[in-house]
């Protein structure tokens, strides 16, 4: 019997932090742990780090900012094996550390999420090799919620799409493949676009070495009973949706503050520690980021659904934020009022049990008051708006000449570039590139508002296809309507999509949405339209109004594979086929049909935290629908228009080496 | 049916019985004197390994080759091989729990042999182990522990990766004895050392040497038990001591009476102490109570986990303590598992009486049956395991609820134990080894003796995988087979064919070991795993199919383990056409490249001609630079690459790196000019720099700046605007709105003036905005606090319904003032 899959995230923190523990353990006595970046924030998510002192931790460092001491002779090193910079830091350390301590330090080196040939090679020909331990820590799929699994691979979107690095890819097969082990073969594999294509080549692959390995016993090669399919997407095929603005409340979170390994960092005043004392209201074009980089004291507050009160409201269209947590709130007050009418012992001692649930909840009902204040103050803005009526209308197929002037304008208002190129962007991924001499003017234009050193973001941008001139020659090969020649585009295109598979709703009832469109305010992601093509063929059919070739029975992509040639990359359904049928049937059979069926998605290249409210949303759909059926989210990492532009726009400027001397 | 007394040879020490099972005779050639040999067995009753003695004489014999070397023996006496040893003197040989031999030599190089072939890894102490030299050593399941000349301690705890660790430091004096507890049984969990120095015993571990504070040594020789729970102490008057491995408790004490003491003291499972000289063997159970065993020539004790081995030249016997269940069943006392083992030759007497006594102990019956499958599993005697196996099913068709699990797994471990106990193969394990080797171990240890046809039987009995057996048997075939190479992979491919798991990487392995790197590469062909094939073809020089087969394997890691060794051995040129023809590769070595290795990307866009490429690695490096000459130096470079270079970007690039160059000269200058509170002018963009320059009150440098790049007249307004507004100079603006037309309109104006809080200033750009309706322009008047003039707004708009809403904010004279204006617009009545 398969383990339960409902469990999946749970067994997955457990068996990291059993994992990690069985680590520090195997190092006897006290120990100083030397994390890389990243991973502090990653290994939050399952361990405490009170837990890391309990296991002898006496202080822990971030690699990158190279000031390990000499403090204790025992150092653990937990890294990011797969980065060779990182390796090599790691190995310059040690050496350092061999050279000036007094002390003989015992050195452990525990790569994540494997060790790898390029780290032994590394620290073999940097000589410390054979002075160290090397383990590994076999950390994949980090559950961010019980629905969501993420590699949290942080450089994701820009290995994928700017340096050809399919890195991501091959990780992903690896989790996956842990999947498949525990609960047997994903029956089916469908897919849209290239890296997805590539991931499941990879997975049919990884089948066929695991039955050459020694290690492997035939009976994990079955279909699984339990899962459904395994639906990947390719970002690639859909850039357009993370560069619009997410409206969900978790989304605009993401935006504004930016939410990472469930954690976000917020002014210390959200808190309640001094809403008062708090600046008034800026002025109307107010810059979004001129708040944030307001001295001010910073606190991290835990975003993730061990705050039911965020879990209700995450989800939400941000329109819809105000007066919820002002419901909530009346609720709350309903039950502290409850005191009153609670006039023998035995109700009052349940509403003092109650009470501590109740003051919890009044303290994040706090915080979201005034995070929810806070993101007003940039959806208030003028500027926020101009932005958002320009996504709205290039998303909707207006033509994008008109938006045009609103961009120089808000060039010249110094907007943070990120919103600019996101809009410029967005522009070139819908309407198939700018006019070559508008895109020159564009390019001037940031140039001289944000400095010369933008003509390597700005490369970046045309590398990954994202800002191009229509002339260019990938734009031209836009395969136009249904009847394109090759099964395959090489780019998607909006226009067509956007008729066929209604992703423009102008009508939706914002009190309680009827379609995903909401979390965009109207637009509903393509990446979703994708999934819904598979799961929710008759809706999309009843969107659609003209007959599609749908019969109930259909399953897989059937009845839109013509529609889907529109978009970028191949769309494919794969079977995985049992080694041995007879077993198999009698498994199934065994097993009966009667069962939960999970579907995964997994989302290459990222995921926002629209899309994934979009993807709840169609599971509650399917829950509603009465079908048995559930979907469990996984993704490289959450993104958002932020952190993509953030990560390829360049940081330094001409004067940085001056500044730094 | 005759059985052997059971009892026969049981010895009873205190409470306990002891017995000594005759294994296998005749086991040695007549000719090797064990004298002079040292021997050492694996635990689990594996092999026997045989080293001479160089401390005894032996006799000369000429047709003798006196080389040294190690002979590796089964149990049965049966040669698996013989390992040469050319290292020197031999300071300790052992064995670990899967059958690796680790021999240490003087200079503290160690080889670790694996397969029991002479296959072997060499490693080497450190340590000071090469100046010191190694004493002697002692080993455990997974690692051992030398001690050096200087009385250092060194320990290695894995053979896979083995790294030696220093000790603490052993307290001065002269060592007597020494034993280890194991990782395993230690709080710490890690190695720790007994040493007898003085007359006390010290406990080593990694971080401290720890006095126990005794008082009666010099302790000639230290014994841990196999559990670790338990010490045994040998003193220099003849007594043997067991106590805690804590040296907390003192459970019993023995005198042995002897005049010379005994070579060395083993722990005879873990309730009694063996001690061994040549010819004598005393075993000590608890209380102190001890048998003894004399014998005519020399015997060798091999310590295992439950009980000794005694080797001499004629014998192999096992000694142990006899099992409970054995006990129990062999008993000469009416209960009831003696009475249903002695039923079953009622039975086969056919006495009624043999129903009688199962009727006497009904009661008891399932214990009973228990019992006997219990001792059967005990026994190495085939009769006697049958009789016992008999009686517990003559036991259990007389019950009417019985679960026959237990009996038929014990049924398929005798026949598995019965096999291998075979003299031919030589493993006599016992059940509790068995169970603690597990059955896939067994196979393992068959595979290494090359009994791979009983192996395989085993397996599918076992139903355990084969791939193993198959690919092992695979690489002796290719080792060992003459013939072309095409018939051997012929052979071999057969024989594997639709065999589940064969890993044909490590039979390539062999067969490239063995120098016929041909035959590698054609069964590499049938392997199926990029990532495994990957290490072998670099090894095998055929560094293109190595770089295919990664990236065919999606594996970063592999690809660039590949290209990292590719770089250094290829030159550049042949390197990048090697690259370049996969484009995954390229962009690998692309991304990496930008983060270690620039001159390598300069190289590399240099040769594919890309000149836009090259001059952002340049524009890069321009940012690193500390001087703003070197900045410009750099961007110069950086253009000169794109003089040629016609495509649109590039002439983009080539344009704005020049005015990137005049910038950076007119920021200098202005650093020079101007004293500016905000710091340095060098590195801000062109709008910034006109922004600062405003703000700053120099509004003719920032007037020069914008004619110089032609900023747009929109974006200079802008520009003027928000840089006036943060200043917050008023008059300037005023100037400004004097103009008769903004290029921007004035509506940005009054927005920014009234958001920096002066409404005075915004009111007066509304009357500008014209284009906008005259409800915008009311909201504009209220949002500045003038009211009336919203009103007149309204009245010129004619709009009542607006004034009577205006009515209900206006205050103090506004009121009156508005309630004029609807009084001119209602109808008279």
């Amino acid at each position: 019997m398969a383990p339960n899959l409902d469990r999946e995230a749970e067994h997955i923190k457990e068996k990291a932090r059993k994992d990690l523990l069985a680590l520090l353990e195997s190092v006897r006595g006290k120990k100083n742990v030397v994390f890389s970046k990243e991973l502090p924030g990653i290994v939050g998510l399952f361990v405490g780090f009170s837990v890391l002192r309990e296991y002898g931790v006496e202080k822990v460092f971030v690699l990158e900012n190279g000031n390990t001491d000499s403090s204790q002779r025992n150092i653990i090193y937990i890294v990011d094996g797969e980065d060779v910079a990182t390796v090599q830091a790691v190995a310059g350390q040690v050496k350092q550390l061999q050279r000036n301590g007094n002390v003989e330090h015992e050195v452990t080196i525990a790569w994540v999420p494997r060790r790898t040939l390029l780290s032994n090679k590394i620290l073999e020909d940097e000589g410390v090799l054979g002075d160290v331990n090397v383990q590994e820590l076999q950390i994949f799929f980090l559950p961010l919620e019980n629905d969501l699994l993420s590699l949290e691979l942080q450089n994701g979107f820009c290995e994928l799409y700017l340096d050809g690095d399919r890195s991501p890819v091959y990780v992903a097969s690896r989790a996956l493949m842990q999947i498949q082990q525990r609960h047997g073969l994903f029956p089916r594999i469908l897919g849209k676009g290239d890296n997805a294509r590539k991931l499941a080549n990879l997975l049919v692959r990884a089948r066929k070495e695991l039955d050459a390995d020694e290690a492997n016993t035939p009976y994990t090669t079955m279909p699984s009973t339990s899962i459904e399919s395994l639906i990947v997407i390719d970002r690639d095929v859909d850039f357009a949706t993370p560069l619009l603005t997410q409206l969900t409340y978790e989304g605009l979170i993401d935006e504004f503050v930016s939410i990472k390994h469930n954690k976000a960092e917020v002014d210390s005043s959200v808190l309640g520690a001094g809403s008062q004392s708090r600046p008034p209201q800026g002025s109307t074009t107010i810059a979004p980021t001129s708040v944030s980089t307001r001295q001010s004291l910073k606190q991290t507050i835990q975003l993730d659904s061990s705050d039911p009160l965020f879990s209700e409201l995450r989800s939400l269209n941000f329109a819809l934020i105000g007066p919820s947590l002002s419901k909530l709130a009346r609720r709350l007050e309903s039950n502290y009022e409850g005191r009153h009418t609670a006039n023998d012992i035995n109700s009052l001692r349940e509403f003092v049990n109650k009470l501590p649930g109740y003051q919890s909840e009044h303290k994040s009902l706090a915080i979201h008051t005034n995070l929810a204040d806070d993101l007003t103050k940039y959806t208030r803005s003028e500027t926020f708006n101009r932005e958002l009526e320009v996504q709205q209308n290039i998303a909707a197929g207006a033509d994008p000449i008109y938006q045009h002037d609103t961009i120089e304008e808000l060039i010249a208002r110094d907007v943070p570039l990120p919103n600019i190129l996101r809009l410029l962007c967005l522009e070139s991924t819908i309407s198939g590139g700018l006019r070559a001499k508008d895109l020159d003017t564009f390019k001037r234009q940031i140039l001289h508002a944000y400095g010369y050193q933008h003509l390597l973001t700005l490369d970046c941008l045309e590398k990954m296809e994202l800002l191009q001139s229509r002339s260019s020659a990938s734009a031209l090969l836009l395969p136009v309507g249904g009847g394109a020649p090759s099964a395959t585009g090489t780019k998607t295109n909006y226009g067509h999509l956007r008729k066929e598979l209604r992703m423009i709703v102008d009508e939706y009832n914002e009190q309680d949405p009827d379609d995903v469109s909401y979390v965009y305010s109207g637009y509903a992601p393509l990446s979703i339209r994708l999934v819904q093509c598979i799961l929710q063929k008759s809706y999309l059919q009843q969107l659609h109004k003209s007959p599609l070739p749908l019969t109930p029975s259909s399953t897989g992509w059937a009845g839109f594979e013509d529609i889907l040639k529109s978009a970028k990359g191949p769309t494919f359904n794969i079977a995985q086929k049992p080694n041995d049928e007879r077993v198999s049937k009698a498994k199934s059979a065994l097993a009966g049909s009667g069962g939960i069926k999970y579907v995964f998605v997994m989302f290459l290249g990222g995921i926002t935290c629209a899309e994934v409210a979009a993807l709840r949303f169609v599971a509650k759909k399917l829950r509603d629908g009465g079908q048995r059926r559930k979907i469990i989210i996984c993704t490289t990492g959450i993104v958002s228009g932020r952190s993509i532009m953030e990560s390829l726009i360049q940081s330094e400027t001409l004067a940085s080496g001056i500044k730094a001397a | 049916m005759t059985l052997a007394n059971p009892r026969a040879g049981w010895e009873k020490i205190g409470p306990e019985f002891y017995r000594k099972i005759p294994l296998y005779q005749n086991i040695f050639d007549e000719d090797l004197d064990l004298s002079s040999y040292h021997v050492a067995g694996a635990p689990f009753s594996g092999a026997l390994a045989l080293w001479r003695d160089t401390t005894k004489v032996t006799r000369y014999r000429t047709n003798a080759i006196s080389k040294t070397g190690i002979d590796v023996y089964s149990c049965s006496g049966k040669l698996i091989s013989r390992i040469n040893w050319d290292k020197g003197a031999i300071k300790g040989l052992g064995w670990s729990e899967d059958e690796r031999l680790l021999v240490i030599a003087e200079d503290g190089t160690f080889h670790v042999y694996f397969g029991l072939h002479g296959d072997f890894h060499p490693f080497s102490l450190g340590h000071g182990a090469e100046d010191a030299g190694v004493v002697n050593c002692r080993f455990w399941s997974h690692g051992f522990v030398a001690l050096l000349g200087n009385n250092t301690l060194v320990a290695v705890s894995s053979f896979d990766e083995p790294r030696p660790r220093l000790l603490s430091a052993a307290p001065e004096g002269d060592i007597h004895a020494w034993s280890l507890i194991p990782p395993a049984h230690t709080l710490s969990r890690s190695v720790e050392v007994l040493l007898a120095v003085g007359s006390t015993v010290y406990v080593v571990d990694v971080s401290e040497a720890e006095d126990r504070g005794l008082s009666d040594g010099p302790f000639k020789h230290v014994s841990v038990s196999p559990n670790g729970r338990f010490a045994v102490l040998f003193t220099d008057d003849g007594k043997v001591w067991v106590v805690g491995s804590d040296f907390q408790n003192k459970y019993s004490e023995y005198d042995s009476k002897a005049k010379t003491r005994p070579n060395n003291i083993y722990w005879c499972g873990n309730d009694s102490v063996v001690l061994a000289w040549e010819d004598e063997i005393h075993v000590v159970g608890p209380e102190g109570a001890a048998a003894k065993y004399y014998y005519d020539d020399i015997v060798h004790v091999v310590p295992d986990i439950d009980g000794v081995r005694l080797i001499t030249s004629q014998s192999c016997e096992f000694l142990h303590k006899v099992p409970d269940e054995s006990e129990e069943v062999f008993k000469l006392v009416d209960a009831p598992a003696p009475v249903l083992f002695d039923s079953i030759e009622l039975l086969e007497k056919r006495s009624p009486k043999a129903d009688e006594s199962m009727q006497r102990i009904k009661a008891n019956l399932p214990e009973a049956v228990e019992t006997c499958i219990r001792a059967a599993g005990q026994e190495f005697d085939h009769a006697l395991q049958k009789q016992l196996l008999r009686a517990a099913s003559f036991g259990k068709s007389v019950l009417d609820l019985y679960s026959s699990d237990e009996f038929v797994e014990m049924c398929e471990t005798l026949r598995v134990l019965n096999a291998v106990r075979d003299y031919q193969v030589g493993l006599p394990l016992t059940l509790a080894q068995y169970s603690q080797l597990r059955p896939d171990r067994l196979i393992t240890r068959l595979i290494h003796r090359r009994e791979y046809l009983l192996a395989i039987k085993l397996s599918e009995f076992l139903r355990l995988p084969l791939n193993k057996i198959y690919v092992h048997w695979a690489s002796q075939k290719v080792k060992g087979a003459g013939g072309d190479d095409d018939s051997v992979r012929e052979v071999v491919v057969e024989r594997l064919k639709g065999k589940y798991g064969i890993s044909f990487e490590a039979i390539a392995r062999a067969a490239y070991d063995e120098g016929r790197g041909n035959l590698a590469t054609l069964l590499l062909n049938h392997e199926p795993r990029a990532g495994k094939q990957v290490p072998l073809l670099l090894n095998m020089e055929e560094d293109e199919v190595a770089l295919d087969k990664a990236i065919e394997s999606g594996d970063s890691d592999l690809i660039m383990f590949v290209l990292l060794h590719l770089k250094q051995k290829l030159p550049l040129a042949t390197f990048f056409r090697t690259v370049n023809a996969r484009p995954q590769a390229a962009a690998l070595v692309e991304s990496s490249a930008h983060n270690q290795d620039k001159e390598l990307l300069k190289d590399m866009y240099y040769q594919d001609d890309r000149p836009v490429e090259g001059s952002d690695v340049l524009l890069e490096e321009a940012m690193q630079q500390t001087q703003v000459q070197a900045v410009i130096d750099k961007l110069k470079l950086a253009s000169r690459l794109l003089t040629d270079a016609k495509d649109p970007n590039a002439v983009i690039h080539a344009k704005s790196l020049a005015e990137a160059t005049v910038l950076l000269k007119m920021q200098e200058a202005f650093d020079k000019e101007i004293t500016d509170s905000s710091g340095s002018y060098v590195g801000l963009s062109v709008n910034e720099t006109m922004f600062r320059l405003i703000r700053s009150g120099y509004s003719k440098r920032a007037g020069r700046v914008q004619s110089e790049f032609k900023v747009a007249e929109k974006t200079w307004w802008w520009v003027r605007l928000r840089a006036l507004v943060a200043a917050r100079l008023w008059g300037e603006i005023e100037e400004l709105g004097k103009n008769r037309k903004s290029p921007i309109g004035w509506e940005p104006f009054y927005n920014e003036v009234l958001g920096a809080g002066n409404t005075r200033l915004a009111s007066s750009f509304i009357p500008k905005c014209t284009h906008l309706k005259p409800a915008e322009r009311i909201e504009m008047w209220i949002k500045c606090g003038l009211v009336n003039k919203a009103g007149e707004e309204a009245l010129a708009a004619k709009d009542l319904d607006t004034l009577e809403t205006l009515r209900d904010k206006a205050t103090g004279a506004q009121v009156a003032e508005i309630e004029r204006m609807i009084s001119k617009l209602r109808p008279r009545r």
